[in-house]
C-alpha cells in the first residue's frame, strides 16, 4: 500500500513528461491527461498526509530509498497541488502551427520533470540523492525560463542557471563535509547516509567539521531558497518566467530548499553548540533577506517583480522562524503552507492579467476590478493576504511567528522585523490598491474570459481564508506530528 | 608506503589548486580550456593514485569518468563553442590579474585557517591536502565572481566542481557511487544546459560579454 | 672562531665560483645557439670577452660622476660577499653566523641599486629607462625570493642558509613535499627576473627599447664594463647554486675532508649545469613579456611563495 502511494505520487509527473515530448506536436488531449495524472498525485499526497498523522513514517517497501515522513508529506502536498494548478493554466497552443504548439510541450515536458524531481527531492530518504533531485529542479526549472525568448529572459535565465548552479554545487560541498563528519565518527563508508541515521549518530559529530558544514548547506541551498544575499538571481528569473512556472517555482521551490535547510539544521542542532549557531547564521539570513525583500517592495514598477521580493521576504520570515523554538517551527511550517497557495495564486492571477494588459508595469494596470471581475478581485486578495491581513491564513501564521519570536526571547529580531514587514505591507497596498481600482485603459477588453479556469484559483482564495479563520484538524496534528518528530 | 601516498597526493592537490592559478594568470579562452582540461585530467590521477593506496575498486571508475567528461568531452565541446563564438578581443576581467593573484593567495591562506578543524578530526594519509581544497573552492568562486565572459564564469563553474570532488577524494575516499554517478549525471546535464544557454546568449545578444546583461535592474 | 682552514675553503669556494661563473653563461649560450640550429661560440667565449675588456680603455661620458665609477665596484663586491654566504661546496659554512637569508636579500638589492644609480648617472635616455625597469623589477621579486626561501627557513626552524641545506639532507622524503616544490618554481621564477633571463629581459638584444639590464650598462666600456657583466653573470650562477644546493642538497660536504670537497665540486658543477642547460631550453621555448605582464609574472611568484610557506606552516 505504502509503496503504491508513493509510486502514485511520483509516476504522473514522470510518465506525463515521457508523453508530453512523445506526442509531436502537442495534442490539446496530452494537457487534459497531465492534469489528470495532476489530480491523482495530489490525492495520493493527501492519503499520504492522512498515513503520516497515525505512523511516524511511511518507507516504501520494495523502493527502499523513499521514506515520507510528516514534514516530507506537507512539503509533497504543497508541491502536487500547486504544480497540477501550474499545468491547468500552463501555456496553450496560440494556433494550429507547429511552431505555435512548441511551447505548450515544452512547458509540460520539463514542468513535469520539475514536479517529479521536486517530489523525489522532499521524499527521497538519503542525503545525496536528495540534493541529486534538487540539482535537477535548477536544470529543469532554468530550462523553461526563457520559454518566451527575449534579452530580458534571456539574462534572466542565465543569472538563474549560474547562481543556482553555484549554490548548489556548493551544498554539495556541505554534503561531502557532513558526510567526512560522518565516516570519522562511523568508520562506515559503504552505508548510504539516510537522515534517520545521520540523526542517530548526530550528537557524536564534530562540531567544528558540522558547522562548516552548515555554512556551505545554508548559503548553498539558501541560493534556492532565496535567502538574501544569494537572492540576486529570484527577482528576475521569477518575472520573466511565464506565470505557471512562477508560481511553481515562488510557490513550492522555496519550500523544498526550506526542507533541505530544516532537515540539515536539526541535524547540526545535535550536535555539541550547533544549536546556537544554526540560529546566529538563520536569524542574519533571514533578517537580511526580510529587509532587502521588503525594501525592495517600495520602488517596485513592476507587479510580478513585486511578487518576486514578497517572496524573498516570506522565505525570510520562514528562516527566522526556524530559529524561534518549536512554537517557531510549526508557525514557519503553517507559513510555508500558506505562502504556497498563497504566492501561485498571485502568480498565476498575474498571468491572467498580463495576457489581458499586455504589459507587466504596475503603472499600466488599473481598473481591474472592472475588466476582470473576478481575477481583479481575486488578485487584491491574493495581495491583502500577503500582506499579512485577516482573515487569510497567513495572517495565522505570521502573528503565531511574532508570538514564538517573542515568547522564546529574541525581542529585538522580533522588531525589526516586525517594522520592515509593515514597510513591506505598505508597500504591497500602494501598488496593488491603484491597480484594482480606477478607471480601465482604453484597449482593454472588460470581462472574465475563461471562467472555467478561475475557479481552482478561487479555491485557492476560499482555502486561504479556511486556513485563516480556524486551523482544520488534519493540518493542526499534522504540524504537531513535525515538531514533535523534529524537535525531540 | 604512507609517506609516499601522502606526498603523492598533497603534490596532487597542489597540482589542482595551481592550474587554478594559471587561469588567473593567463589570458585567451584556449589557455582557459586547457587550463581546465590539465586541472581535470590531474584530478583523475590523483583520483587513481588514492584508489591503489586506498584499496578502493570504485575510484578507478570514477577516474575514468572524469578523465573522460571533464578531460576530454567537456574541453572539446567548449572549444567547438569558443570557435563559434568568437572572442575578438580578450576583456579584461573585473579584477585586474596581479590582483587576481594575490587575492587567491590570501583566499588559500584564508581556506587554512577554515579548514583546521578538518585537519584536527581526520587521520587519512590524505588530509594535508584538504586546506588546497577548501582554498580551490574559494579561489573558484572569485573566477566565477570576477570574469566579465559567461563562457569563462562556466569554467569557473567547472573548476568548482572539481574542487568539490578534490574535497570528497581526500576527505573520505570519495563518495558512494550510485552518489558519483548521479553527480556526474548532473554534472553533465547541467554543463549541457549551460552550453545551450551560451549559444542563446550569443544569438540574443552577439556577445558573452556578462556586463551586457544588465537590463534587469533591482 | 673561525679556523684558518676554514678561511681558506670559504675564500677557495667563492673563486670557484667567480671562475665558474663566465664558464655557466657560455654554456647557456651554446646550448641555446645548438638548439637554433647554429653552431655557437665556444664554451670558454665569455673568458675571452672579459680578457679582451680589460685591455681595452674606457670612454666616460663627460656627465658622470664618483658614482659612476663605483658602482661596478659595489655591484661585483656585493655579488662575491653574496657567493661567500652560499653553500657552495660545505654546509655548514665557516661563514656560517652570517650566512642568513635577510643578508642575501639585501646584499643583491644592494648590487641591484648601485647598478641603477649608475645607470642613471651619466644622464643618458636608455640609462634612465633601464634603471627605472630594473627597480620596478626588484620591488616585485624582492619579497618573492624572500617568500620563497622562507618557506625553507619555516621548515628547518631558522633563516640560516646552511641550516635549510642540512635539514633537507637529514630529511630526504622532504623535498618532494608540496611547500618544497613550490618554493623551488617561486625561485626558478624570481631567479629569471632578478638575472635578466627571459621571458622578463632578453640578455642577447640589440633593441635598446626592450633593454632592462643591458639598458643600464649602455654607458659602461673597457674595465668597468667587465666588472659590471662579470657580476651580473655572476649573480646568475650564484642563484643557480642557491636553488640547486637548498632544494637538492645532497653532495654537500659536511666535513673538510679533499675527498668530500671533491664531491661537492663535482655535483654543484652537475647540479648548476642541469639548471643552466634547463634556462637555455626555457628561453628559446618562450618569447618575452611585454613589460606590464611582468608584474603578473612576478605576483605568480610571489603566490606560489605564499602557498609554499603556508602548506610549510601547517604540515609542521
Amino acid at each position: 500500500m505504502d509503496t503504491l502511494l508513493i509510486v502514485l505520487l511520483l509516476a504522473p509527473w514522470f510518465l506525463g513528461a515521457a508523453l508530453s515530448t512523445a506526442i509531436r506536436p502537442y495534442r490539446r488531449w496530452v494537457g487534459g491527461v497531465i492534469v489528470g495524472g495532476g489530480l491523482v498525485s495530489v490525492g495520493a499526497a493527501s492519503a499520504l498526509w492522512l498515513t503520516a498523522l497515525t505512523r511516524p513514517a511511511i518507507g516504501a517497501g520494495a523502493l527502499a530509498i523513499f521514506r515520507v515522513d510528516a514534514l516530507s508529506a506537507l512539503v509533497a502536498f504543497c508541491v502536487s497541488v500547486v504544480a497540477t494548478l501550474a499545468m491547468v493554466f500552463a501555456p496553450q497552443p496560440a494556433s494550429m502551427d507547429r511552431d505555435d504548439r512548441r511551447p505548450a510541450r515544452v512547458f509540460r515536458t520539463y514542468g513535469g520533470l520539475f514536479a517529479f524531481a521536486m517530489l523525489a527531492a522532499v521524499t527521497v530518504n538519503n542525503i545525496a540523492l536528495m540534493w541529486v533531485a534538487i540539482e535537477a529542479t535548477t536544470i529543469t526549472s532554468a530550462l523553461l525560463v526563457p520559454l518566451h525568448r527575449s534579452r530580458a529572459s534571456v539574462e534572466a535565465s542565465w543569472k538563474y542557471l549560474l547562481i543556482g548552479s553555484v549554490g548548489i554545487a556548493l551544498a554539495f560541498a556541505g554534503t561531502v563535509l557532513a558526510y567526512f563528519a560522518f565516516v570519522a565518527v562511523t568508520a562506515d563508508r559503504g552505508h548510504a547516509v539516510d537522515w534517520a541515521l545521520l540523526a542517530s549518530v548526530a550528537p557524536g559529530l564534530n562540531a567544528g567539521v558540522m558547522r562548516l558544514a552548515f555554512v556551505f548547506l545554508l548559503v548553498g541551498y539558501g541560493t534556492k531558497a532565496g535567502l538574501a544575499p544569494m537572492h540576486t538571481w529570484l527577482p528576475d528569473a521569477h518575472s520573466e518566467a511565464p506565470a505557471p512556472l512562477s508560481a511553481m517555482m515562488s510557490g513550492v521551490l522555496l519550500a523544498v530548499a526550506q526542507y533541505a535547510i530544516l532537515r540539515w539544521k536539526t541535524v547540526v542542532d545535535s550536535t555539541a553548540g550547533g544549536a546556537a549557531f544554526t540560529e546566529t547564521t538563520l536569524l542574519a539570513l533571514g533578517l537580511l533577506s526580510i529587509a532587502i525583500g521588503a525594501l525592495s517592495l517600495v520602488r517596485q514598477q513592476s507587479y510580478k517583480r513585486l511578487l518576486a521580493y514578497s517572496s524573498i521576504e516570506h522565505s525570510g520570515l520562514i528562516c527566522i522562524g526556524l530559529t524561534f523554538g518549536p512554537a517557531g517551527v510549526l508557525a514557519s511550517l503553517l507559513h510555508l503552507l500558506n505562502h504556497a497557495i498563497a504566492k501561485s495564486m498571485s502568480f498565476l492571477l498575474s498571468g491572467r492579467i498580463l495576457a489581458r494588459y499586455g504589459t507587466t508595469d504596475v503603472l499600466g494596470v488599473r481598473g481591474l476590478a472592472r475588466t476582470m471581475p473576478v481575477t481583479g478581485p481575486l488578485f487584491a486578495a491574493g495581495a491583502l493576504a500577503l500582506m499579512g491581513l485577516p482573515p487569510f491564513g497567513l495572517f495565522v501564521s505570521e502573528f503565531l511567528l511574532f508570538r514564538a519570536g517573542f515568547m522564546s526571547g529574541h525581542i529585538w529580531e522580533t522588531t525589526l522585523a516586525l517594522v520592515l514587514a509593515g514597510i513591506g505591507f505598505i508597500a504591497i497596498a500602494a501598488h496593488v490598491i491603484p491597480m484594482v481600482t480606477g478607471a480601465a485603459p482604453e484597449h482593454v477588453t472588460c470581462g472574465e474570459g475563461g471562467r472555467w479556469a478561475v475557479v481552482p484559483l478561487l479555491l485557492c482564495a476560499v482555502a486561504l481564508v479556511v486556513l485563516g479563520l480556524a486551523m482544520p484538524w488534519p493540518v493542526g496534528a499534522l504540524l504537531d506530528h513535525i515538531v514533535e518528530a523534529i524537535t525531540v | 608506503m604512507d609517506r609516499v601516498f601522502e606526498q603523492v597526493s598533497v603534490l596532487g592537490a597542489s597540482g589542482v589548486l595551481l592550474c587554478a592559478i594559471i587561469m588567473l594568470w593567463r589570458r585567451g579562452l584556449t589557455a582557459y580550456i586547457s587550463a581546465l582540461r590539465w586541472q581535470s585530467n590531474v584530478l583523475a590521477g590523483l583520483t587513481a593514485a588514492v584508489a591503489y593506496f586506498g584499496n578502493d575498486r570504485d575510484l578507478y571508475w570514477v577516474a575514468a569518468l572524469m578523465v573522460a567528461l571533464k578531460g576530454v568531452a567537456i574541453p572539446r565541446l567548449l572549444t567547438r563553442l569558443s570557435q563559434r563564438v568568437v572572442a575578438t578581443q580578450e576583456v579584461e576581467p573585473f579584477v585586474n590579474t596581479a590582483t587576481s593573484l594575490v587575492l587567491s593567495g590570501l583566499l588559500v591562506l584564508l581556506a587554512y585557517t577554515a579548514a583546521r578543524p578538518l585537519l584536527e578530526l581526520s587521520t587519512a594519509p590524505t588530509r594535508a591536502g584538504i586546506p588546497l581544497a577548501i582554498g580551490l573552492i574559494f579561489v573558484s568562486l572569485f573566477v566565477i565572481i570576477s570574469r566579465k565572459k559567461a563562457i569563462t564564469q562556466v569554467i569557473g563553474f567547472l573548476m568548482l566542481e572539481n574542487a568539490i570532488a578534490l574535497l570528497a577524494v581526500l576527505a573520505t575516499y570519495g563518495v558512494p557511487l550510485v552518489v558519483e554517478l548521479g553527480v556526474f549525471l548532473d554534472a553533465l546535464m547541467g554543463f549541457l544546459v549551460m552550453q545551450i544557454f551560451l549559444y542563446d546568449i550569443h544569438d540574443t545578444f552577439n556577445t558573452l560579454d556578462v556586463d551586457v546583461l544588465s537590463r534587469l535592474k533591482h | 672562531m673561525i679556523a684558518i682552514t676554514g678561511v681558506a675553503i670559504e675564500i677557495g669556494q667563492a673563486l670557484l665560483v667567480l671562475l665558474l661563473a663566465p664558464a655557466v653563461v657560455g654554456l647557456i649560450r651554446w646550448v641555446k645557439a645548438r638548439l637554433q640550429n647554429r653552431r655557437g661560440a665556444p664554451v670558454w667565449q665569455p673568458y675571452a670577452e672579459l680578457r679582451k675588456l680589460f685591455g681595452k680603455d674606457m670612454v666616460v661620458s663627460p656627465n658622470a660622476s664618483w658614482i659612476f665609477h663605483a658602482a661596478p665596484f659595489v655591484v661585483f663586491g656585493t655579488t662575491v660577499v653574496v657567493s661567500l654566504l652560499v653553500p657552495v661546496l660545505i654546509t655548514p659554512l665557516p661563514f656560517n653566523d652570517v650566512a642568513d637569508l635577510f643578508a642575501l636579500v639585501y646584499l643583491l638589492l644592494l648590487g641591484t641599486f648601485a647598478l641603477a644609480l649608475g645607470g642613471l648617472d651619466p644622464g643618458s635616455s636608455f640609462g634612465g629607462m633601464g634603471s627605472s625597469r630594473e627597480m620596478t623589477i626588484a620591488a616585485l621579486s624582492e619579497p618573492a625570493i624572500a617568500l620563497a626561501i622562507l618557506s625553507l627557513a619555516l621548515a628547518a626552524g631558522s633563516t640560516n642558509l646552511g641550516e635549510m641545506a642540512a635539514r633537507t639532507v637529514a630529511n630526504p622524503s622532504a623535498a618532494l613535499s608540496p611547500g618544497h616544490v613550490l618554493a623551488f618554481a617561486a625561485l626558478f621564477i624570481v631567479m629569471l627576473a632578478e638575472t635578466g633571463r627571459l621571458p622578463v629581459d632578453n640578455p642577447a638584444t640589440h633593441l635598446e627599447l626592450t633593454m632592462v639590464h643591458e639598458a643600464m650598462i649602455l654607458e659602461y666600456s673597457g674595465r668597468h664594463l667587465a666588472l659590471v657583466e662579470w657580476a651580473s653573470w655572476l649573480k646568475l650562477t650564484v642563484f643557480l647554486v642557491l636553488a640547486a644546493n637548498l632544494f637538492v642538497p645532497w653532495g654537500l660536504a659536511t666535513s673538510l675532508t679533499p675527498g668530500a670537497l671533491a664531491i661537492a665540486a663535482i655535483s654543484t658543477l652537475a647540479k648548476v649545469a642541469v639548471l643552466a642547460v634547463a634556462i637555455a631550453i626555457l628561453e628559446t621555448r618562450i618569447a618575452k613579456l611585454r613589460l606590464f605582464r611582468v608584474p603578473e609574472l612576478l605576483a605568480v611568484s610571489f603566490v606560489l611563495g605564499l602557498l609554499a610557506v603556508a602548506s610549510s606552516f601547517s604540515v609542521r
